[in-house]
């Protein structure tokens, strides 16, 4: 039988995003692949040598654009270190709030995007409707619907809003209660459980070797998370565990990488639930913006030599930034700025598990890895 | 292609049709019904055409996610007639959502083509507009109408999904007044609106 | 309650690398670095090495050390340092992750137990950075065959700074457009933003904001 290769071309309502991924058929069966990345390269690391460190966060809200919040705050934390800066520890918390509802909000994104691919419209709709919960709440957090601007260099931008703690907190219990509506209709149907399970298995430390990290890795048995690994902020203060599957002796599926993210989600909710109640100050208490309670003192500039990294627990792996001091002769600028992305990485990766499984499979294994190729093509 | 083994005859019914359809045209003409027949069905086509404008499934960037919302059951564009489609030949309306790289600017030429007339563009976004915040970039076009042309800009970064479901309101505004101009006469088009506070 | 690695394992771990890559001898320098990560003081461990030595150390680093996951490799350009024109910086974790363990037939989900991890266990992050001095055509040893994550990022680093990398198969643009000119690299600090000259103190083109004691003033 002739073998075809085929473009699953930039246009296309399955990929998550613009690129092609060029596949190689042998009747219905994937013999080979080949990803095509670079149609959103914005040349954002050298658009970043040209601007502020403070200018540069709105640029980092905007790599993954799915998960907004923690691509600023791993470029604040790489700032911090470069500018050595030290956090209040009220700051860290509201951070944290911000980054876990952001965290919640991206894989209700990923499963919103994902239920279509396998054939699930209602959980589209579903999860988009929760989303917008997330939505209202991070509004009131950081000021817009998407690409909050939030952290600042040495703090974040303003307090919790009057009254922020009661409606998180309901909705937030809200939401533990409609995570069980979605297992109802994803865990009991057939079809969802037909076309992921078997399908895209991947080993962990195979997958650690070709650099895909986060929930990818979690599924496969391992609970692996930079946030204890490499410890930052106050994750040490809270309870929660990192969410982590049991697979099969040949791997982790797609199904477990579902399951991961659906159990991440709840991690993440009693997460914030629980900080608002450790939080130095009170939830209820509100700062004015600039107070030295939630903003510390940050210079502005970085000399030549200077260079500052991050290593951070992004939604869907491990993201890194890499600052260079010493960009123009004022040291405002950085002179360089190296921006990690973990799809990067694991497009090529998860485009290898497809090898072997029929074209109906494709968008199960491509979407079960979440990409977003906002942050991939920077 | 008629073959020689067939039992068709070698009359052809399309040299025929195409006969009688020049002398229905000329006789059209003389009688000034062309012109009647043909500002009327337009008129009756923009009336029917403007509330169920199909875009393209298009997703660029960020924006991207905001038509995802206006989708989705809170913001609900389906209920003003917006339905997305996959194939660019079943499409009335280009959403561009996001900046436009050189290497995605002829994919974005080739999926206007593809696009059946009557048809129009409609720039969501800054990026889409002037490049946004990467107006420096070496990779980025100042805009999409540096290659196809655009009835709508929508500002905002992003717009918010009522921003867009509103665009879609200006759309209609503009196909009931001047319907869609096809792509020979493009350079008679006047100014393009900007969706603004009114 | 969230457990994480504590400080101190983190810098013990740190020493004992530091103290081993002593043996490589004069090319490679090794050194524990802090970093403040908001408000900790953690350990890492910086290593300089050459060009030529780079392939040696990332092979005993995975084998003896356990460092199994490659973050990132990124180049960097110095025009004004002629000594040092071109720089390679490579991030490197040792994450600790292995399969599952398998008893009787049956998958067991790892959960670490943090406190009890020492030695070759830690995770660690690792910054390692080589310099090439200047010219045409900068190339350092590829890792793709040591840690295959290392493969994607040699790919985007030559793509847009230029650093060629040796033994790499299948160099190819990634990011960039496939049909862009051969030597074109953006990031080289040769090829300027647009509008990278105009500083003019308000960007608007009709000069509507201006105020007149502002005439004449740059950013």
């Amino acid at each position: 039988m002739a073998e075809m290769w085929i473009s699953m071309g930039p246009q296309h309502p399955m990929t998550h995003g613009l690129w092609t991924l060029k596949v190689k058929i042998d009747g219905e069966t994937v013999v080979d692949t080949e990803p095509d990345l670079g149609y959103i390269h914005r040349g954002v690391e050298k658009i970043c040598e040209a601007r502020d460190f403070t200018q540069i966060t709105p640029y980092a809200d905007r790599l993954c654009y799915a998960s907004a919040n923690t691509w600023s705050h791993a470029y604040i934390y790489a700032a911090e270190d470069l500018l050595e800066v030290e956090v209040p520890e009220r700051a860290e918390y509201i951070r944290m709030v911000a980054v876990e509802l952001q965290r919640i909000a991206s894989h209700l994104m990923w499963l919103g995007a994902y239920c279509p691919d396998v054939g699930n419209l209602t959980g589209m709709v579903w999860c988009l409707r929760e989303r917008e919960m997330m939505m209202d709440l991070l509004q009131e957090l950081g000021g817009s619907r998407m690409h909050y601007n939030f952290p600042r260099i040495g703090g974040v931008k303003r307090d919790l809003p009057i009254g922020f703690a009661l409606r998180c907190r309901a909705k937030l219990k809200l939401f533990l209660d409609r995570i069980q509506e979605y297992e109802a209709i994803l865990d009991e149907s057939t079809i969802f459980l037909v076309r992921t399970q078997g399908v895209g298995y991947a080993k962990a430390e195979e997958m650690i070797n070709h650099g895909v990290s986060g929930p990818n890795v979690r599924a496969a048995g391992h609970n692996y998370d930079v946030r204890w690994a490499h410890p930052y902020s106050i994750y040490d203060e809270l309870d929660w565990e990192p969410s982590v599957e049991r697979p099969s002796i040949k791997g982790s599926d797609c199904y477990d990488r579902y399951r991961v993210r659906v159990e991440e989600m709840r991690q993440s909710a009693l997460m914030v639930l629980d900080g608002l109640d450790k939080m130095p100050g009170g939830a209820d208490t509100h700062y004015q913006s600039g107070d030295p309670a939630i903003l510390g003192k940050a210079p502005a500039r970085a000399a030549e030599g200077q260079t500052g990294f991050h290593h951070f627990e992004d939604s869907r792996g491990e993201s890194m930034f890499y600052l260079a001091g010493g960009g123009d002769e004022r040291g405002k600028h950085p002179y360089r700025v190296s921006i990690r992305s973990p799809m990067f990485i694991t497009i090529p990766y998860a485009s290898k598990c497809m090898i072997g499984y029929k074209i109906a499979d494709i968008p199960a294994i491509m979407g079960s890895f979440d990409p977003c190729i906002g942050e991939t093509d920077r | 292609m008629v073959d020689e083994g067939q039992n068709y005859t070698t009359f052809s019914s399309r040299g025929l049709l195409d006969m009688v359809g020049d002398l229905n045209d000329k006789a059209l003409e003389a009688s000034r019904m062309k012109d009647f027949i043909g500002v009327l069905g337009g008129r009756f086509l923009n009336w029917a055409q403007r509330k169920s404008l199909f875009p393209l499934h298009l997703g660029i960037k960020c924006c991207a996610l905001e038509m995802a919302a206006a989708g989705a059951p809170r913001f609900d564009a389906e209920s003003f007639g917006v339905v997305f489609r996959s194939s660019p030949r079943q499409c009335d309306v280009l959403l561009i959502n996001g900046p436009i790289s050189k290497k995605f600017a002829d994919p974005v030429v080739r999926l206007w083509e593809q696009m059946p007339e009557p048809k129009w563009c409609i720039a969501m976004g800054e990026c889409a507009i002037s490049g946004g915040p990467y107006f420096q970039s070496y990779n980025i076009l100042e805009g999409v109408d540096t290659v196809i042309p655009v009835d709508v800009y929508i500002p905002g970064c992003p717009p918010r999904p009522e921003a867009l479901i509103d665009g879609f309101g200006k759309l209609r505004e503009k196909i009931i007044r001047i319907g869609a101009v096809p792509s020979e006469e493009t350079e008679v088009r006047g100014a393009p609106i900007i969706v603004a506070d009114d | 309650m969230g457990n994480e690695v504590n400080a101190k394992q983190i810098l013990s771990a740190a020493e004992e690398i530091v103290s081993d890559v002593a043996d490589f001898g004069d090319a490679v320098n090794a050194e524990v670095r802090y970093h403040t990560s908001g408000r900790r003081k953690n350990a890492y461990v910086y290593i300089e090495v050459t060009a030529s030595q780079w392939r040696e150390l990332a092979l005993w680093l995975k084998k003896s050390k356990k460092v199994d996951y490659c973050s990132m490799i990124t180049g960097i350009h110095w025009p004004e340092n002629a000594d040092a024109t071109w720089q390679v910086v490579a991030h490197l974790l040792r994450t600790g992750v292995t399969n599952p363990a398998v008893v009787n037939k049956r998958v067991h989900e790892t959960k670490v137990d943090i406190e009890g991890i020492s030695g070759n266990e830690v995770p660690l992050e690792f910054e390692i950075s080589m310099t090439i001095p200047e010219t045409r055509e900068p190339s350092v040893p590829s890792v793709a065959d040591i840690w295959v994550g290392a493969d994607w990022n040699e790919k985007e680093t030559w793509d847009l700074v230029g650093i060629d990398f040796d033994g790499h198969v299948g160099m190819r643009r990634v990011l960039l457009p496939h049909d862009s000119p051969t030597g074109y690299h953006p990031l080289q600090k040769q090829h300027k933003l647009r509008y990278h000259d105009f500083n003019e103190m308000y960007d608007d083109a009709q000069g509507f904001g201006r105020k007149p004691e502002d005439s004449g003033r740059v950013k």
